[in-house]
């Protein structure tokens, strides 16, 4: 199959221009041109590895505090679905469960496992895996609505010394989980997930 | 493609993106170590109920100032309290000691004071009052109570003992001449000796008023008594009459005593006028056995020496006699009667202390071997009332101080009229003894003899010549009569008798002038006198 990396071509970052890969500028709009993105999976690597550290913080700590009547109570994320379930609102407590919890933590599974099966070369599904990067980079930006309705909250409830709710330290690092994992995906080049699969193909081919 | 393949293998090198996780890793460590460095202390607090406790809500303060959290409260082991467990601020590690104390604070409201009204919108928390002891508790016990007093306040904290209950409870004023100086801190009933234990706080510097002969009361409510001079009320401070109070002071006359410790223990009298019956507070116990009725002998009454009073009688110990008696297997006849009584070394103007009290037994002791008593007088005749005397008495059989009962005794004797009744036997007796039968006999026949003396008495009476005998005593004095008439002034004899006498004393005046000049001239009888100059005074040169 040809390819444009076969054919010793590069697509420009910017405006997705294919000109050779000699030329390190496009020459249509002047950006930086690659192969495949730099350092790609390093970068995405340690990103991953900033989100695992963030991501810590930001399920111990609590998310909130509500000072209410003089009393201060904190929740953290899970503390705050523990309570949802136990006042009865389960799909509330499903819908922040989901995002705020099993999302970010699958997103990075799912970063892990992509990283790991092309540094391996392994030879599974590639469109499988091309579908799991696509969903993973959709759905990695709906976590931020946790830290949305923290800031949403703190912006507007805000009654004197009757009930006021302060951001704690975990919606920071929850949101710089979210931020560092969506660019993360960003880094991450699905195109070397194929990239194993031409070279097989390649390889069995000339030989 | 072979460069190509080298192009990857030089990807391979790191790079400067990994800065990003380094720093969060190493912001993570950071916050790690900072949380564990400033991780304060976890202790354990015991309540009787989880009363205003909420785990992660309730904060523990000091000063006001926030120390921690409780994170958890559950039941204890045996189900009877709760313990909660205190996350608290690192700071708070010195001041946790093993007598720092803990209690919950909520709003109070008293008859006194209105408290904690802050906890009514924030919740109850509980309050830390650290120690003075060892650092290093991790478990406390919390009060029941919030203590009045902060610990290492300046000032003297004492213990009381009330028989009752009374008015004053924890909160209440101590006073002196009528000024707060003080606090009752708590009160507790102890059932084992049914006595209510109160302790009591003394700011500095008003503590130097305490010492050892300092006598508390209760100066709750109002006290009125009626006497011939009209009605008289007594009440303290307006606190007090509402509150309740405990005062203190001296006794009148009573010398100051030694400064006392921390913890010192008082009695607490109901009243001032309790304090002024009963000023002294050692005193020493003595067992009298009398064996004469202890009729008008009350609890209560007065055991003097020589009338001053130096105690009085408690009660008589008639069980102990009776079960002593039984015991020993005699029977209740002639038993005695023992009376024990209250001494108190403090009426003899003797320091009152347990010196004393040993000076005291020695001087009885002592006293006893030279006849020192004690006897039953009565006090009053109208009421027959009776009080102990002890004194010295002539002639008693030797005695000494003996032990009854674990008490010391005073041997007695017996006085009043039990001595009386015993004297007028002893003379019934000696009548008894008296040979009146003898006697009786020789009267008889006396009186028999006297009979046949008057009978021949009779017989001379009756003789003529003894009836004879007055009229011949009537003639001889007839005769005497006449005889004298002779001699009386109208008669001869008289008349020639006084002129007689008269010519005598003529001749008598005569030989008298005779013998003056015979004395200054006895030749005068042969010789004429020559008349003799008048004499001349002598002029004195």
């Amino acid at each position: 199959m040809t390819t444009a990396a076969n054919s010793n071509l590069a697509a420009c970052h910017l405006c997705c221009k294919l000109a050779p890969a000699e030329v390190h500028h496009c020459p249509r709009c002047g950006s930086a041109m690659h192969v495949r993105k730099n350092d790609s999976i390093q970068r995405t690597l340690a990103l991953l590895f900033t989100a695992c550290l963030l991501y810590i913080p930001a399920n111990i700590y609590p998310i909130m505090y509500t000072d209410q009547l003089g009393t201060t109570e904190p929740s953290t994320i899970l503390g705050g679905v523990i309570l949802l379930i136990n006042l009865g609102s389960i799909p509330v407590a499903l819908v922040i469960f989901v995002f705020s919890v099993l999302v970010p933590s699958g997103k990075l599974m799912a970063m892990f496992y992509l990283v790991w099966t092309v540094e391996r070369h392994s030879p599974l599904d590639p469109r499988q895996r091309s579908v799991m990067y696509r969903v993973t980079e959709f759905i990695g930006k709906w976590s931020m609505v946790d830290v949305f309705v923290v800031a949403i909250l703190v912006a507007l409830v805000h009654l004197g010394g009757l009930l006021v709710i302060r951001p704690g330290v975990a919606a920071l690092c929850f949101a710089g989980v979210v931020i560092v994992t969506m660019i993360a995906a960003e880094s991450f080049d699905s195109r070397l997930i194929w990239d194993n699969m031409e070279d097989k193909n390649s390889d069995d081919t000339t030989s | 493609m072979t460069t190509q393949q080298a192009d990857i293998g030089q990807g391979r090198k790191l790079s400067g993106i990994w800065i990003i996780p380094i720093l969060a890793l190493v912001l993570g460590v950071y916050m790690v170590i900072h949380n564990w460095m400033t991780e304060g202390p976890e202790i354990k607090i015991a309540f009787s109920t989880a009363d205003g406790l909420e785990a992660g809500k309730t904060k523990v303060k000091y000063r006001n100032v926030e120390m921690g959290l409780v994170e958890e409260v559950h039941l204890n082991d045996d189900f009877d309290g709760v313990i909660a467990t205190v996350k608290l601020d690192r700071q708070a590690l010195q001041l946790l000691r093993d007598d720092t104390r803990f209690w919950v604070v909520t709003a109070r409201v008293g008859v006194g004071s209105i408290s904690g009204l802050d906890t009514l919108l924030s919740g109850a928390y509980i309050q830390m009052a650290p120690g003075l002891g060892t650092e290093g508790q991790r478990e406390f016990v919390a009060l029941e109570q919030p203590p009045l007093t902060p610990e290492g306040a300046p000032g003297l904290r004492l213990r009381l003992i009330s028989q009752r209950a009374s008015s004053v409870s924890a909160g209440d004023a101590v006073l002196y001449s009528g000024y707060k100086v003080g606090r009752v801190e708590s009160m507790t009933f102890d059932p084992s000796d049914r006595k209510v234990h109160y302790t009591m706080f003394i700011d500095a510097p008003y503590h130097e008023l305490v010492d050892s002969e300092t006598r508390f009361w209760d100066v709750s409510g109002i006290s009125l008594s009626a006497g011939a001079n009209g009605f008289k009320m007594e009440t303290g401070s307006m606190d007090t009459v509402l509150l309740g109070g405990v005062a203190f002071g001296l006794p009148p006359g009573m010398p100051k005593g030694e400064p006392v410790e921390h913890n010192t223990e008082f009695e607490m009298y109901a009243s001032y006028e309790d304090i002024l019956k009963n000023p002294y507070r050692y005193g020493t116990h003595y067992v009298i056995s009398f064996s004469q009725s202890v009729k008008g002998l009350l609890p209560g009454a007065p055991v003097e020496y020589r009338g001053i009073t130096l105690g009085r009688v408690k009660r008589m110990l008639l069980k102990e006699s009776i079960e002593s008696n039984i015991d020993e297997g005699r029977g209740g006849e002639g038993a005695d009667i023992p009376v024990l009584i209250y001494l108190e070394p403090g009426r003899l103007e003797l320091p009152d202390s347990q010196s004393s009290l040993d000076s005291l037994y020695n001087s009885i002791r002592l006293g006893v071997k030279n006849g020192l008593r004690a006897s039953l007088e009565t006090g009053s005749l109208l009421t027959g009332a009776k009080y102990v005397n002890i004194d010295y008495f002539q002639g008693v059989e030797a005695a000494a101080v003996g032990s009854r009962f674990d008490y010391p005794t005073i041997p007695a004797v017996e006085t009043g009229l039990g001595q009386v009744e015993q004297k007028l036997n002893a003379l019934l007796d000696k009548f008894n003894q008296l040979p009146l039968e003898d006697a009786v006999g020789g009267a008889n026949t006396a009186i028999a003899t006297l009979n046949q003396t008057l009978g021949s008495l009779d017989t001379i009476i009756a003789n003529q010549s003894t009836q004879k005998l007055p009229e011949e005593l009537d003639r001889t004095l007839q005769e005497l009569r006449a005889t004298l008439k002779g001699f009386s002034p109208d008669s001869e004899v008289y008349q020639s008798i006084s002129s007689s006498l008269l010519r005598l004393n003529r001749t008598l005046g005569n030989m008298e002038s005779l013998t003056r000049t015979l004395s200054g001239q006895p030749n005068a009888v042969f010789l004429p006198s020559s008349p003799t100059p008048d004499p001349i005074p002598e002029v004195k040169q």
